[in-house]
């Protein structure tokens, strides 16, 4: 893993903190920069640097735990683990996806973003994802 | 009783040289410990800021001057006790109200983005095994040349000494006596490197951090120089002067290579400190309870504070205050 990683987390925002670490994390995990074998920094350390209550950094990393991208063990911290995409997911799931994504392509539409610009975008964040 | 005034006024001049210079010893983009535009203090009106505090501060030495000259032959423990304390108050006082009107007119409110290494070693201070041992061992070769020289310290010596060169503590030929100077170093050795390796592990990875620790690993070697001359004057008739002099040289480069460290502008991989100026109670006490940090960089001048709405803080103060206790016990 590369020493250069970092995690960002705005406490202004109105995302809940705990929910921003999930979502950088997740990213990472999925385009493959943190791979199976990475150590994280245990939550003490995270929580201070991030300045956040150490249950903050807790409850995202079991969240992650949970998706089975993580596995936390006392004392040894948060070790990414090899995760086998799940074959069968929620039909809700992907009308939440779809939902959303209209949204945000409504709204850099109305910025004055083309279509072919959109397209782009998608197909770019597409291909970045390594699973 | 030329003595005595100088000894009266020496202190309370090192005060006010510090005090003219503190509000330049701090972060690019905080000016008096408030937030502010990095390029503010250079700014007309950073600059009338910075005179007005100068000036304010120049008003309070030369009170407290006057008033220390007064009371010399009455009470001559004014100078050395009371007058710096009571330069510092009104000093304070004037930084506090410059830092009140900057926060409030010229205070920018930034994003509070907190950023974290991923990386599962943290990034720390390097501890070179030999340049942290080699004071130690210094001490203890001295050590071991005032054990083959015992029989040629005098039975009762000198152990302190006034400002007139007169000695006016004294010391027998015992372990305590002997080895006291040493003793008392290495003590201090380990207080400073414990308080170094502690931030070091415990501390958001900033430039402040980094200054803080290579000043401390710096000055185990004048403080171990004076211990030495101190432990070998009953043999050598050495002069302290040279150890404070060393000292003195060693702290002035110290706080000009700190001054240029944390005005450069931030390294990319910086863990930034959180940003509000709500966090710092008069400008010079932070108090967070949301974050977990013990220690803290400060904002005006070099090393650390604590968070104080952290109950891990307190303990760590109170254990702090002990060891200095126990030092001061031992001297």
């Amino acid at each position: 893993m590369s020493d250069t990683l970092t995690l960002r987390v705005d406490l202004n925002s109105t995302v809940p903190a705990y929910r921003q670490i999930v979502d950088e994390l997740r990213i990472l995990l999925v385009n493959g920069k943190l791979a199976p074998g990475s150590v994280l920094p245990s939550v003490r350390r995270m929580a201070v640097d991030l300045g956040v209550h150490f249950n903050t950094v807790a409850e995202a990393y079991r969240t992650l735990a949970e998706e089975n991208w993580l596995d936390l063990q006392h004392g040894r911290g948060a070790t990414v683990v090899k995760r086998n995409t799940p074959t069968a997911y929620k039909a809700e799931l992907v009308q939440e996806f779809r939902h959303r994504l209209r949204a945000l392509v409504a709204e850099v539409r109305a910025a004055g973003a083309s279509a072919v610009t959109i397209q782009a975008e998608l197909r770019e964040l597409v291909d970045e994802v390594k699973l | 009783m030329k003595v005595e005034l100088l000894m009266s006024l020496y202190p309370l001049l090192l005060v006010a040289v510090i005090l003219q210079f503190m509000p330049l010893l701090t972060r690019r983009g905080i000016f008096f410990s408030a937030t502010v535009d990095p390029e503010f203090p250079r700014s007309s009106e950073g600059r009338r800021l910075l005179r007005s505090y100068c000036w304010q501060a120049a008003l309070w030495t030369v009170l407290v001057t006057l008033l220390t000259l007064f009371s010399v032959h009455a009470h001559p423990n004014f100078g050395r006790m009371i007058a710096p304390i009571l330069l510092l108050v009104g000093a304070a006082l004037s930084y506090w109200r410059k830092f009140r009107e900057i926060h409030e007119r010229y205070g920018v409110k930034e994003p509070e983005v907190r950023q974290a290494s991923l990386s599962s070693s943290p990034a720390k201070e390097n501890f070179n095994l030999w340049i942290t041992l080699a004071p130690f061992l210094t001490l203890a070769a001295v050590a071991v040349y005032l054990q083959v020289h015992w029989n040629n310290f005098p039975l009762r010596f000198p152990a302190h000494r006034g400002a007139d060169g007169r000695a006016d503590g004294w010391a027998s030929r015992d372990w305590r006596g002997v080895y006291g100077p040493l003793l008392f170093g290495a003590f201090l050795n380990v207080i400073l490197l414990a308080l170094a390796w502690i931030l070091s592990h415990e501390s958001r990875k900033t430039v402040m951090r980094y200054v803080t620790v290579r000043c401390v690993q710096f000055l185990l070697y004048p403080l171990t120089l004076m211990s030495i001359l101190a432990a070998l004057r009953p043999l050598l008739s050495t002069s302290l002067w040279l150890g404070q002099g060393v000292l003195l040289v060693s702290i002035a480069g110290l706080l000009y290579w700190s001054y240029r460290k944390i005005t450069a502008p931030s390294a990319k991989d910086e863990v930034p400190e959180p940003r509000g100026d709500d966090y710092w109670k008069a400008g010079v006490f932070y108090w967070n309870p949301d974050d977990p940090a013990i220690f803290v960089s400060k904002r005006l001048g070099i090393g650390y504070t604590m968070n104080f709405a952290n109950k891990w803080s307190w303990l760590a103060m109170g254990t702090i205050v002990a060891a200095l206790l126990m030092v001061g016990q031992f001297r």
